[in-house]
């Protein structure tokens, strides 16, 4: 029987944390630019902001523009329930779950797209076959680095898939464990449409991929959009981080503080690499993700070779 | 077998830098990175434990010498004489020469299993990423127009033998492993004054146009 109290609270920090990693990344790149930069809870005042605006239709749109951002503020919020943060227990596992989580993840990219498609504008059409591109390049790198943990856990079920192979246990598992956390960083990077792949920051340029999707949608819609991209990087870089968390205590409170924590690093992390780094030309952006891809076989290799 | 963090670490380092450097194609770049990889190569010798003697030290000081500091240091004399600073895309295309190097390091491993060499005594991962690192080289050497990115791929290749000659570095007498830098030393030598040559001939360094006439 699982408790009550825990799923509650992670359930908590998962809507109430995940905007403010996005601020932390956003204050890291304007340290680094030398500017002031917008407060770190900035998301939640847009949230808030757009939740009580009316939102704009277009006439040529129909019923699946409207769901899509629900459809895929639900599915990312579902995938939250599958994998275990830090030391907080998934409430929801079973064999094969990590299936359910990537084509939980590509149900909310799908509807995405489709809401894109369905505005009828070139510019969003143009965005949503970027995505739908490169998102089937990190498709195959991510179920690679899935598959390197099934070989190393030798299970199918998410939680014991992350929680197996953790940092106390790397040196058992060798080069594989450094490759499967480099290759998983650069999918994170892909899949949230970070620096060297698309910028965030930038709208209205043609070089962008998942802004342009998003562009047509207004009000609470785009309030949805926004918070399903926090929850979505706070799902993806989760995983990362309860990898990478080297302890847990028995302490329920004491392990959502080290979660927070661990997650607010990870955001340190990606506002460096988003400033030391320019966004790639948009026709490296697929060599880059094979690179990954690749990274994540020579692990699959390795780890197969000594399983 | 004992597991060795370290030496394995180290090993999938120069094959992962073997792969950064089929995607790179800024040639100060592609010249720190064999920097790079030589390195690591020239640490291996320490981290395969055991004691440590005069022949090991020899190895890894001659290693350090000749391809981490002097053929580097020649490369960035040619690119900067010869004022050429990128490669052109490979004949392949960058996508398309990662996943055939992942396919390379997947039939390395396949190889690596059905080489009854010797007894491995540290690693098993020792002798599929000698293969690896000799075919991603190869790969470079016949996929790239310019000459000196030719000549890293031929270093590479270099690099992967050099991992296959540690693991017989108990019973190679040191003689072998001299000549062979002799070997590099000259081929880089030479490889360097005809880089030259062609430029001063033809005011570029595409091969592939080497085959054209002239005029």
């Amino acid at each position: 029987m699982v408790e009550v109290f825990p799923v509650i609270l992670r359930f908590a920090v998962c809507v109430l944390f995940s905007p403010f990693i996005l601020g932390v990344i956003g204050k890291t790149k304007a340290f680094f630019a030398g500017k002031q930069g917008p407060p770190l809870l900035q998301l939640y005042y847009d949230i808030s902001k757009l939740i009580q605006k009316g939102s704009v239709y277009s006439r040529t749109t129909t019923w699946i523009f409207r769901a899509a951002p629900l459809v895929s503020w639900a599915a990312v919020l579902i995938a939250s329930l599958l994998i275990p943060l830090g030391g907080l227990k998934a409430p929801l596992q079973f064999a094969g779950d990590v299936i359910l989580f990537a084509y939980l993840l590509a149900l909310a990219r799908f509807f995405t797209i489709l809401a894109a498609m369905d505005t009828g504008s070139s510019f969003e059409g143009m965005g949503a076959s970027r995505e739908a591109a490169f998102s089937c390049l990190s498709e195959a790198a991510l179920f690679l680095n899935f598959a390197t943990l099934v070989v190393l856990s030798k299970s199918i079920s998410l939680s014991r898939m992350i929680t197996e192979c953790s940092w106390d246990s790397w040196v058992r598992l060798g080069p594989s464990f450094i490759l499967i956390i480099v290759s998983y960083f650069i999918i994170l990077l892909v899949e949230n449409a970070r620096i060297p792949i698309d910028d965030p920051a930038t709208h209205l340029e043609l070089t962008m991929i998942h802004e342009v999707m998003v562009l047509d949608h207004s009000g609470p819609d785009f309030a949805f959009i926004l918070y399903a991209g926090a929850i979505k990087l706070f799902v993806l870089g989760g995983v990362l981080v309860t990898f990478l968390i080297p302890f847990q205590s028995r302490n329920v409170v004491l392990n959502t503080v080290i979660l927070c924590a661990a997650m607010t690093g990870l955001a340190l992390a990606i506002g460096v690499v988003e400033s030391a780094m320019a966004r790639l030309r948009l026709n490296r952006v697929p060599s880059f993700i094979i690179g990954s891809f690749v990274l994540a076989l020579f692990g699959l290799i390795i780890a197969l070779s000594r399983a | 077998m004992m597991i060795n963090n370290g030496l394995d670490t180290a090993l999938a380092a120069i094959v992962i830098l073997a792969i950064c450097l089929l995607g790179s194609s800024r040639l100060g770049l592609i010249i720190k990175l064999f920097a790079l990889q030589s390195l690591v190569v020239s640490a291996i010798p320490f981290l395969l434990g055991g004691d440590l003697g005069i022949h090991k030290i020899i190895i890894a000081a001659g290693t350090f010498l000749l391809k981490v500091v002097f053929i580097p240091s020649m490369l960035f004399w040619a690119v900067r004489h010869v004022s050429i600073r990128r490669d052109t895309p490979s004949l392949l295309g960058v996508s398309l020469s990662l996943l055939l190097a992942g396919f390379l390091v997947g039939l390395s491993f396949f190889l690596a299993a059905q080489f009854p060499l010797v007894k491995i005594t540290f690693s098993d991962l020792l002798i599929p990423s000698a293969f690896s690192t000799l075919f991603i080289g190869f790969l470079l050497l016949i996929s790239r127009n310019k000459a000196i990115t030719q000549v890293v791929g031929y270093l590479v290749m270099e690099n992967g033998i050099v991992l296959f000659g540690f693991l017989l570095l108990e019973t190679t007498p040191l003689v072998v492993e001299l000549g062979i830098f002799l070997d590099i030393f000259v081929g880089v030598f030479i490889m360097g004054i005809f880089i030259n040559h062609i430029q001063n001939e033809f005011d570029h360094t595409d091969i592939s146009q080497l085959t054209a006439l002239k005029g």
